[in-house]
């Protein structure tokens, strides 16, 4: 928190850079800014920028690095890691004004957005070019790209399609001395676009630079989904299905798994579908052209027969096919209304270990007292156990956090890692040397030093050592 | 716990309520529970009109929400910027429906307009506070309204209130619907009408023609005299006497031997539905005729086009899903849904009154479409008498260059007055 002098300052010199944006300094017009996805964590800011274009966006870094305050950049503020707060104070950026749709390419199958732009906006977008763009974290209908490409987001159809780093073909990123580059572009990189650090970028948190724009590669909608719905008595049979339809030659784009606590939770609330409450519930899709969706069917339904699933219900027509996604959907808003708080992980790790960490998971749950339910993107191993509980109780949270650490140890003593696409924010940071030695978190810190030296973007987020000293 | 058998998880969920979002969470107003049922993950922001006006945090359900719930805690300051974003909301309750925590929102923007009120951190404006008094005396609006009614009958009217409309000036709904009952005796189902407070002063029009929809379609309609103004616009101001307007109303229709209890603007209907929750149930007309079935009209051109629009308390306060096809193709006209036609087009109560400026630049936005509409006459229909003023000022402060007529989907399937 800045002196008071300086808040007056700062102010003055925020009220500046912007003339159509906004500038927020009131302790009541900081709080909404106060935290992010995770709720309970929070982090007051001095200021609160909501730039209404680029150059004014320019000119809020440029003055925040003469200022010397640290600087945070915000989306939808969506994220699961503590990614979009002020952790160490100073200004967040809020991306919200910067939200056109610049140009949609069917023929070259790419189109510009702004940094603000939401999911579902660029979705309602291209739906009309009968294109699509794959990446589809569950927050769509809120999170920006800006977000997205910060975290390198994925969703349930990235099991398929992989995750946003493989759509953005450029994306341009405002340095901290204001300085506009273009790494990548529509068309792979060309001319003074040529250099390509765009991978750099992807996945950088708002650490390196503000990105404002990006170049997104989108793919021919799907003509036809076919929607599969399979529960399994224990997690042998169940595993049996994943790997039968991971190997399989009609490939399915999403392949999720909810076990029989996240079952159970379902069905002994009002959105209850009719699963066996003891079992665990496979959700697989497969899409594409007509005639070859079509002809694939059977196999697919047999895969998830083979396996040891009685109940293998399957549908092509959307109401239908929403109906079979219905426990799936609900599962994290049923989450929130059990619960003041909720805390999900997000470990990837090798299929073979999914029994053992499910195991680890409950008994440290059941130990702690605290409920905990699985629902993941099994096909990809990547596990989300949410651990739900309340933080206003004495206790809790340190347990949450305890149980947090345990896993991810073993998680990566077994060979996995930390984070499959919610990022680390500072949230996660304090695991890094699980997976870091001293070597590669010297080789790590070294890229933001080139463009943020003295951590001024996004301090103490990925790594605990990226801290802001004026 | 055994993987392979999955055994605890079955204890594992409170079931004791039926109603989702109930779980394990107090509906008790005080209970800071409320306020933390909130988790935070945002799904309401892209549908809330005042964070898409904005962009500020502060301004959406899930920034209000942490602001209220900051201050109880003692973490933040009473601070006008508070009480500012307070009273940006519109009280749409769109962030209820896309809410999957199902966060009471409107429970909670109800209490705490209702303490903000109480403390003098907010303070409704005289004229409402005038027009909130003169709702809870129904015959002395009627009679004060009567100018207004002539004045509109005449097209001389100006102002929120000028939809076009030809109300009668002196015959009452209830009259109408004793004399239409004596003359049609309808032998169907049997329910009661809320005729509403500015409905009956000044738009009685509409309840005219919701008398005469029904009675033609074989329904009985009772139109209770001691009935009076549902109390949402006093409950949306946060001023007292909501309260007794619901007790008067339990007695009108509490124990009235009715099928069902109908409102014909989606607000009054939805603070009614809460008004008498466990004695009656209350539906909206449209709903109800949805389901009982309703004669066609028969138009001779086929070139006017009707762009119908839903009200916020119709799909997010009460829930229903939108407006039944069925009643819109028994219009007879070509119809189909306005872009956007579930979000919210800036009327919320008293909103065009109380933030006249946010009120007009969402209805600028959401009326943007109708300039290079398709249809001679081109109709915007929609079943809330707030929203109709709403969308008609976008004649009077030409956010739209075109002409275009403002109904209410009832008025659209009535006989009309020799019926
Ligand atoms: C209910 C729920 C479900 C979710 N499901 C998924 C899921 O399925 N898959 C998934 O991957 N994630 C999921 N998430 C997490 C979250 O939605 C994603 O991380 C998302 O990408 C964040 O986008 P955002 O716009 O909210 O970004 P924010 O949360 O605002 O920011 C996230 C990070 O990006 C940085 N950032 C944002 N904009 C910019 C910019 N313009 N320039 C530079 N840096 C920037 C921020 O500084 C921060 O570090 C979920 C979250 C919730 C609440
Ligand atoms: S009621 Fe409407 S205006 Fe108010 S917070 Fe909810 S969505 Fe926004
Ligand atoms: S959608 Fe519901 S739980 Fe999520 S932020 Fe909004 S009010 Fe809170």
């Amino acid at each position: 928190m800045q002196p008071s002098g300086n808040r007056v300052h700062l102010e003055t010199t925020l009220r500046n850079c912007v003339s159509r944006g906004r500038v927020l300094t009131s302790p009541a017009q900081l709080a909404g800014y106060d935290t992010d996805g995770l709720g309970y964590k929070e982090y007051r800011p001095d200021a609160v920028v909501i730039p209404a274009d680029t150059d004014e966006l320019i000119r809020v870094l440029q003055s925040a690095r003469q200022l010397g305050v640290p600087l945070c950049f915000r989306g939808a503020g969506t994220s699961l890691s503590g990614g979009p707060v002020a952790a160490q104070g100073g200004i967040i950026v809020h991306t919200s004004a910067l939200r056109a749709i610049r140009k949609i390419s069917p023929e070259g199958f790419w189109c510009e957005v702004e940094c603000g732009v939401t999911l579902n906006q660029l979705d309602e977008a291209l739906k009309q070019h009968s294109v699509f763009y794959p990446p589809d974290p569950s927050s769509g209908p809120v999170c920006t790209i800006g977000g997205n490409v910060a975290t390198n987001a994925g969703g349930a159809h990235c099991f398929r399609y992989g995750v946003t780093s493989n759509y953005v073909l450029g994306l341009e990123v405002i340095l901290l001395d204001g300085s506009v580059h273009r790494f990548g572009g529509p068309a792979g990189g060309r001319g003074r676009w040529r250099e390509d650090w765009k991978r750099f970028m992807i996945g950088s948190e708002g650490t390196l630079g503000a990105f404002t724009r990006f170049w997104l590669r989108v793919l021919p909608r799907p003509e036809k989904v076919w929607t599969f719905r399979a529960t399994f008595p224990d997690l042998i049979t169940a595993e049996k299905a994943i790997h039968g339809l991971v190997a399989d030659a009609s490939y399915p784009v999403a392949i999720e798994l909810m076990d029989p606590r996240c079952v159970a939770m379902v069905e002994n609330s009002p959105m209850a579908v009719g699963l066996p409450v003891d079992s665990f519930m496979l959700l697989t899709e497969i899409e594409g052209p007509a005639a070859l969706v079509d002809a694939r069917v059977e196999s697919v339904a047999e895969i998830l027969r083979n396996a040891g699933s009685r109940d293998v219900v399957y549908s092509d027509e959307a109401i239908l096919r929403g109906k079979l996604w219905k426990a799936r959907k609900v599962a994290g808003g049923l989450m929130g209304q059990l619960s003041a708080d909720f805390v999900v992980q997000d470990a990837v790790i090798p299929k073979r270990a999914l029994a053992e960490l499910l195991q680890l998971v409950y008994d440290e749950a059941d130990a702690a007292g605290i409920r905990a339910v699985n629902v993941f993107h099994a096909g990809d191993g990547n596990l989300h156990p949410n651990f739900l509980f309340d933080s206003r109780k004495p206790g809790e949270l340190e347990k949450v956090e305890l149980i947090g650490k345990r896993l991810m140890q073993r998680v990566v003593e077994v060979g996995g890692t930390l984070s499959g696409e919610h990022g680390i924010g500072n949230d996660k940071a304090a695991y890094m040397p699980l997976v870091f030695g001293p070597d590669t978190t010297r080789l790590q810190l070294a890229i933001p030093a080139v463009f943020n030296p003295r951590h001024q973007l996004n301090p103490l987020k990925v790594f605990t050592e990226r801290r802001f000293t004026p | 716990m055994d993987l392979n058998t999955a055994e605890g998880s079955r204890t594992a969920v409170n079931t004791t309520s039926s109603k989702p979002g109930q779980h394990e969470k107090s509906a008790s107003p005080a209970d800071s529970d409320l306020l933390t049922s909130c988790v935070h993950c945002g799904f309401c922001l892209e549908v809330c009109p005042t964070y898409k006006l904005t962009g500020d945090e502060n301004n959406s359900p899930r920034g209000r929400l942490r602001l209220w719930r900051e201050e109880a805690e003692g973490r933040l300051e009473q601070d006008p910027w508070t009480d500012f974003y307070t009273s940006e909301c519109v009280g749409c309750l769109a962030c209820e429906s896309a809410c999957p925590a199902n966060v009471p929102y409107g429970k909670i923007f109800e209490n705490i307009r209702h303490q903000h009120v109480a403390s003098g951190r907010y303070s409704p404006s005289l004229m409402l506070r005038m027009a909130a008094k003169a709702a809870t005396y129904p015959l002395l609006m009627n009679l004060a309204m009567l100018p207004v009614r002539m004045l509109r009958r005449r097209g001389w009217l100006r102002g929120t209130m000028s939809v076009p409309g030809r109300p009668a000036s002196i015959q009452s709904t209830a009259s109408l619907a004793r004399q239409l009952m004596q003359r049609h005796r309808p032998s169907g189902p049997r329910v009661a009408l809320l005729t509403g407070c500015l409905m009956e002063s000044v738009f009685r029009e509409i309840n005219a023609a919701t008398v005469r929809v029904l009675i033609e379609n074989n329904v009985q309609v009772i139109v209770p005299d001691d009935q009076t103004c549902c109390g949402a616009f006093q409950e949306h101001c946060g001023l007292e006497g909501a309260e007794q307007l619901q007790e008067a109303n339990r007695k009108a229709f509490g124990k009235l031997q009715v099928d069902a209890v109908l409102s014909n603007s989606s607000g009054c209907g939805y603070a009614l539905g809460r008004a008498l929750s466990g004695s009656q149930t209350v539906r909206d007309v449209l709903t109800f005729l949805g389901e009982h079935g309703i004669i066609p009209r028969k138009r001779d051109s086929n070139k006017a086009q009707v762009y119908v629009d839903l009200p916020c308390h119709l799909v997010h306060g009460q829930k229903a899903a939108g407006i039944p096809t069925n009643v819109l193709d028994a219009t007879g006209y070509r119809w189909q849904l306005a872009p956007a036609a579930r979000d919210c087009c800036g009327s919320g109560g008293t909103y065009q009154m109380e933030k006249p400026e946010n009120a007009r630049e969402i209805l600028a936005r959401k009326s943007a479409f109708l300039n290079d509409a398709e249809g001679d006459p081109v109709i915007l229909a929609t079943s809330n008498h707030v929203c109709m003023m709403q969308w008609h000022s976008a004649l009077t402060h030409s956010l739209v260059r075109r002409p275009f007529q403002v109904k209410h989907v009832i008025q659209l399937l009535d006989p009309g007055e020799d019926f």
